[in-house]
């Protein structure tokens, strides 16, 4: 189950372009904008790209976005409710 | 029109970001390109805006960030560069992006970055200045469009000018100019550049800052009296009447000059005007510069960087000279042609 999880770290590190990151750096659970990571709203763009490049996921309701994108968590439990 | 350079932040293919060294140590290269020697980015810009910049707005946003130091300044009265090509490398990677995935799922940030006044706002922000922001795109004066503007708001009482100029000599911009013989055929040294016979010349790039004021301080480097352009003279004899006309605009001669920096690039097709000029300064010390820095539409801002810093040593480093005549610099004179179109005179006193 966590193999999604992972998935997405690593996508995201390369995506965002996070040099000093590696995937044992991004917690689960924290949140990606603000604290954690501390990304902000470009990389919320950058982030809709990658979920329709690497899962072939649009997001048609950018409402929807903010809980989406809250923690790799949730963005992996969105991918999995949409291919399920 | 009399401006002060207070302040220099110069990141280019030589190590002159520190502004406590001059031309000590030479960079050269053999493969008819030369590009930046990199200071450490994280000293002046934080890691989480560094990753998303593209290396033109890093040298960009450092080399103010260098000149404003430089210059004891933290918030410039306007913000002004000129830039040939602008961000070219994110112009590459958007439109290559959009062609290997058919204009689908195109990410912002290249696209957000490939515009020319990418570095201007870039600074802005990096430094939260509200005020002028300005980048002037016009081929071979660029650099000198952006200085002319700062020179004139200083004129209107504007304070410490931020004025630069950048470029940036990517693989596929170095191979797409290589095919309309922008460069020479066989590699040289970069240091063999003004003894090639060869037509074209050899890539380059640079970021160069400069803090400019009417008032002089402490730190200041030189004086620029004055700068002027013309666009396509009619003959070699024309451009001589043009530098006449301007030295005697402010009541000198050509003996009334020490230093000379020419443009030279090496390039057999265009260099013979710097010959003729020069012939007019018999004795003045000749000096080149893009053997240092290569050639880019606006190169002319290291030709800047080199007189501002000869006058403030009050020294001619060696691997610059083109002829053996000693001066000690006084009054520079920088002359500068882009494929015979595009000439700039700028004329630089010691303070």
């Amino acid at each position: 189950m966590a193999e999604l999880e992972e998935e997405l770290k690593s996508q995201i590190i390369e995506s965002l372009n996070l040099e000093d990151i590696e995937i044992g750096d991004i917690e689960t659970d924290a949140p990606l904008f603000g604290a954690g990571l501390g990304l902000d709203s470009i990389d919320a763009l950058e982030l809709i790209v990658m979920l329709e490049k690497f899962h072939g996921i649009k997001i048609d309701d950018p409402s929807q976005g903010k809980d989406i994108f809250e923690s790799i968590k949730t963005m992996a439990e969105f991918i999995r409710a949409q291919k399920a | 029109m009399k401006v002060y350079i207070n302040g220099i932040g110069n990141i280019s293919p030589q190590e002159t970001w520190d502004n406590t060294k001059f031309l000590k140590e030479v960079v050269s290269s053999d493969d008819n390109r030369l590009l930046c020697v990199e200071p450490v980015y994280k000293e002046y810009i934080s890691p989480i805006k560094l990753r998303r910049m593209s290396k033109i707005i890093k040298r960009g946003i450092a080399s103010a960030l260098i000149a404003l130091k430089d210059a004891n300044v933290e918030n410039p009265g306007a913000i002004i560069t000129g830039t040939g090509w602008g961000c070219w490398a994110d112009t590459e990677k958007f439109l290559l992006t959009m062609i290997e995935q058919g204009e689908e799922q195109l990410t912002p940030t290249a696209f957000m970055q490939s515009t020319h006044n990418t570095v201007s706002g870039q600074i802005a922000i990096s430094i939260k200045c509200h005020n002028y922001n300005s980048t002037y795109a016009h081929r071979g004066v660029s650099f000198e469009r952006s200085l002319q503007d700062g020179m004139m708001l200083c004129l209107e009482g504007n304070k410490n000018v931020l004025v630069g100029g950048f470029d940036e000599c990517t693989d596929n911009f170095f191979t797409m100019l290589g095919r309309v013989g922008a460069w020479k055929k066989k590699t040289i040294n970069s240091l063999d550049l003004f003894n090639d016979s060869q037509e074209g010349s050899i890539g380059g790039e640079a970021s160069i800052a400069f803090i400019i004021d009417s008032n002089k301080t402490d730190n200041s480097y030189a004086s620029i009296d004055a700068m002027t352009t013309f666009y396509k003279p009619d003959s070699d004899e024309q451009v001589n009447e043009k530098v006449n006309e301007f030295l005697s605009s402010y009541n000198l001669s050509p003996s009334d000059i020490d230093v000379v920096v020419s443009g030279n690039n090496g390039d057999s097709k265009s260099d013979a005007i710097y010959n003729v000029v020069l012939q007019e300064f018999p004795e003045a010390t000749h000096t080149g510069f893009k053997h240092l820095c290569g050639q880019f539409d606006t190169s002319t801002a290291f030709g800047t960087w080199l007189a501002a810093k000869m006058l403030k040593t009050q020294s001619i480093p060696s691997v610059v000279k083109l002829n053996d005549v000693n001066k000690v610099p006084s009054k520079v004179l920088v002359v500068n042609h882009q494929n015979k179109e595009n000439y700039s005179l700028q004329l630089l006193s010691k303070c």
